[in-house]
């Protein structure tokens, strides 16, 4: 079976501004795929380009196996775009029925699934109820619903996370992991690397629309190699910047106040930076040697990328003009 | 297909299960109701009217004039007797509604024909009645003071009762001008009314989905061209059923004015003449279809007014000018109706923007070569399929931008490139 997902050095530019810079990403079958970038990055752009919602200026893109375009495959594709809306006057299992016709599928058929959707996700009593009655997670869920109620085979999902509460995050993560079992694919955005570090096979880190790196999770630790320790206070912290700044030991450091990640130098050892610590009076909770986190991995790659690539020059309606 | 179709659907249900929808479609009937109420209750009233005559000729001429009107079955006239307070006493009379009014009859009714009448409400029909019953009377007094006999007066004097008849395309249909005139006047209106109303019906739902963002899932699975039909056909759908409600029951109103007539103590057979006039199948016909051509050209650029549009204010601003292209044909209405055969009535009629609403009032008023209404329909249809072609164009880009208005010149290039 061919790769669902095929962008292949795609370039879209708003008048004065490249959003997307000859990208190319593949994603395999049956993956969680994690398209990651600071704001600004091109990371809607990618996915609406993916969708057929923008046309590239270059490159092309192939959805499963044709370059159809995203409308074609819309009962096989499930598209959950950044910015969530549905009709607020609508009955929620309207609104769900609706959508799902929206992309071909029959109204009795959505109907039942509809009510599978909503039962399993504890929305069952809220069916009747408008969709303005409903609290902003539960909209968020029935929205999730209307993006895999078709069930279909590709779930693309621009940051799916933003707006929930860890509690409707966990389920959307199960959800996620559940279809990747089902041997279905996810592409999905997000700025929030635990996310990515938690659910990815493979991944893919870009910032002012040009790719920075891409492969599995394992492989991408690799490549960024470097001995790294984590650091977690109980308390006091002693003298322990003291021995953070001794650049024979630690090259670079993220430090979050109660928690550290050191990048050791080359050669040093984690034993006397434990040893430091001890003597400097700090009390510690945790020291553990680890590969980068991809937290790290990501600041040092898009850090002092990230800061500039918010200023986009035009306004909007400009740069939807200037698309061809 | 399907897609289109659901979208149709999901438009006309979400609409007709507003209350607006149901407020406007028992409004109608309620009006009309109302409307036939207060004809049978005119008729009841305006039937005969209480009249007091002051007689301050030197002859007793009054009392020709009290019998004359007596005979008209219009009123019911007293001799006021000329004194010094009889005016204010009549005047305080007809305060207190005792009476409808006053005529005040003098030597000058026969040697000038002038006389006075002071009434709480001169209705037209009054004055003629009046006037008719006092020229009689009078033509007959002079031609007896030249030595006419009455009876040969009485006689020569005969009423003449004109039939009107209208010949619309070729043919003799029989309804008059009044009636024509009101027939096409009352169509423009509510041509004018519905394309205005359901046009930003569309205008609105497409702000909808642009302001609660539903739009790109929806542009993910849909065409937006698709979208814009479903839109504009699901709208137009819930105005016919607006239409077809309001004609059913002003239909069954009709039909029940005999009985409501003698609720009110009137004679059904008075009311049956209030009929509606006639109106041929062809006429019909044409209604509907400048009904559909209008509604589909407005309701194409209220869609693309709304996809240029992020709120309801910006939007506002945006539609003025296409309500004023509409306006324009509702404000020539009148001139529309009186002369429909005039140069200005044939232009509106051959401009797109204007047919819609012209050329069904000037087919109505009768005045219009067929030749001219397939012309026109031709050139409706054109103008459809390039507006709608513009405006599709603009609502591709429209829909999934936000941020400021476009200018003029955005949008030209929105046309050109999208």
């Amino acid at each position: 079976m061919s790769d669902p997902v095929v962008v292949d050095r795609v370039s879209k530019r708003f008048a004065g501004h490249t959003a997307v810079d000859a990208l190319s990403l593949t994603v395999s079958s049956g993956i969680i795929y994690g398209l990651l970038g600071p704001n600004g990055a091109g990371k809607t752009t990618t996915l609406r380009m993916i969708m057929d919602i923008y046309e590239p200026d270059e490159g092309s893109v192939r959805l499963l196996g044709t370059i159809a375009g995203g409308r074609t495959h819309s009962a096989r594709i499930g598209y959950l775009p950044e910015e969530r809306g549905l009709y607020p006057k609508m009955r929620v299992l309207d609104v769900l029925v609706f959508l799902a016709e929206a992309k071909g599928v029959s109204r009795r058929t959505a109907r039942v699934r509809a009510l599978e959707w909503l039962d399993r996700l504890g929305l069952g009593d809220w069916r009747l109820r408008k969709v303005s009655d409903l609290s902003k997670g539960m909209q968020q869920k029935v929205q999730f619903i209307s993006t895999v109620l078709h069930d279909p085979e590709l779930v693309i999902l621009d940051e799916p996370f933003s707006g929930l509460d860890p509690v409707n995050s966990q389920v959307l993560r199960d959800t996620i992991v559940d279809y990747r079992r089902r041997g279905k694919t996810v592409l999905f955005s997000t700025h929030i690397m635990e996310h990515a570090e938690q659910l990815c096979d493979r991944l893919c880190i870009i910032a002012r629309g040009k790719k920075l790196i891409d492969g599995t999770l394992a492989e991408v630790k690799r490549t960024h190699g470097g001995q790294h320790v984590i650091v977690a206070f109980d308390g006091s912290q002693g003298a322990a910047q003291q021995v953070f700044s001794d650049r024979r030991l630690v090259a670079k450091i993220q430090d979050f106040g109660q928690q550290a990640e050191l990048e050791l130098a080359p050669a040093a050892d984690a034993q006397e930076i434990l040893r430091g610590l001890v003597n400097s009076g700090a009390r510690l909770s945790r020291f553990e040697l680890a590969s980068p986190s991809l937290h790290k991995i990501f600041v040092d790659l898009v850090g002092p990328e990230a800061a500039t690539a918010a200023a986009v020059p035009g306004t909007e309606s400009e740069r939807m003009a200037a698309r061809a | 297909m399907h897609k289109v179709w659901a979208i149709i659907r999901r438009e006309f249900v979400e609409r007709v299960r507003t209350k607006w929808f149901w407020v406007s479609a028992i409004l109608g009937p309620v009006l009309f109701g109302g409307i036939i109420v207060f004809q049978i209750v005119q008729s009841l009233g305006g039937a005969v009217r209480n009249v007091a005559v002051v007689d301050s000729s030197s002859v007793g001429f009054g009392e020709r004039v009290v019998d004359a009107l007596n005979a008209s079955n219009s009123f019911r006239a007293t001799l006021a007797p000329a004194g010094p307070h009889v005016i204010d006493s009549l005047k305080d009379r007809v305060e207190t509604k005792q009476l409808n009014g006053f005529l005040i009859v003098t030597n000058d009714l026969v040697e000038t024909g002038r006389a006075e009448y002071q009434a709480s409400n001169l209705g037209m029909q009054t004055i003629e009645a009046l006037q008719r019953t006092l020229g009689r009377l009078v033509v007959k007094v002079r031609l007896e003071q030249k030595g006419v006999n009455p009876e040969v007066v009485d006689w020569a004097q005969i009423r003449i009762t004109l039939e009107q008849k209208k010949i619309a395309h070729g043919k003799t249909v029989s309804e008059n001008a009044t009636q024509s005139f009101l027939t096409a006047y009352f169509m423009a209106i509510l041509l004018f009314m519905a394309i205005l109303l359901y046009g930003v019906n569309v205008m609105s739902s497409v702000l909808e989905e642009k302001t609660t963002r539903i739009i790109e899932v929806l542009v993910s699975s849909v065409r937006p061209f698709q979208l814009m039909l479903g839109k504009i056909f699901g709208a137009g759908a819930v105005s016919f059923f607006q239409f077809f409600i309001w004609a059913v029951s002003a239909r069954v109103l009709l039909s029940l004015r005999g009985p409501i007539a003698r609720a009110l103590g009137a004679n059904p057979g008075d009311v049956q003449t209030m009929s509606l006039p006639h109106i041929p199948a062809s006429t019909m016909a044409v209604f509907i279809a400048f009904f559909l051509g209008g509604f589909l050209l407005y309701s194409a650029m209220f869609a693309a007014v709304g996809a240029m549009s992020s709120n309801e204010q910006e939007a506002r601003q945006a539609q003025q000018p296409v309500t004023i292209l509409l306006m324009i044909s509702y404000l020539s209405i009148l001139g529309l109706t009186n002369d429909p055969g005039s140069v200005f009535a044939r232009t509106l009629s051959l401009v797109p923007f204007t047919t819609p609403i012209a050329t069904p009032v000037r087919w109505t008023a009768g005045s219009m070569p067929t030749w001219e209404l397939a012309l026109s329909l031709v050139i409706l249809a054109v103008a459809i399929v390039g507006v709608t072609w513009i405006a599709a164009r603009i609502y591709r880009v429209g829909i999934l931008m936000t941020g400021k208005r476009p200018t003029m010149k955005e949008l030209v290039r929105w046309v050109r490139t999208a």
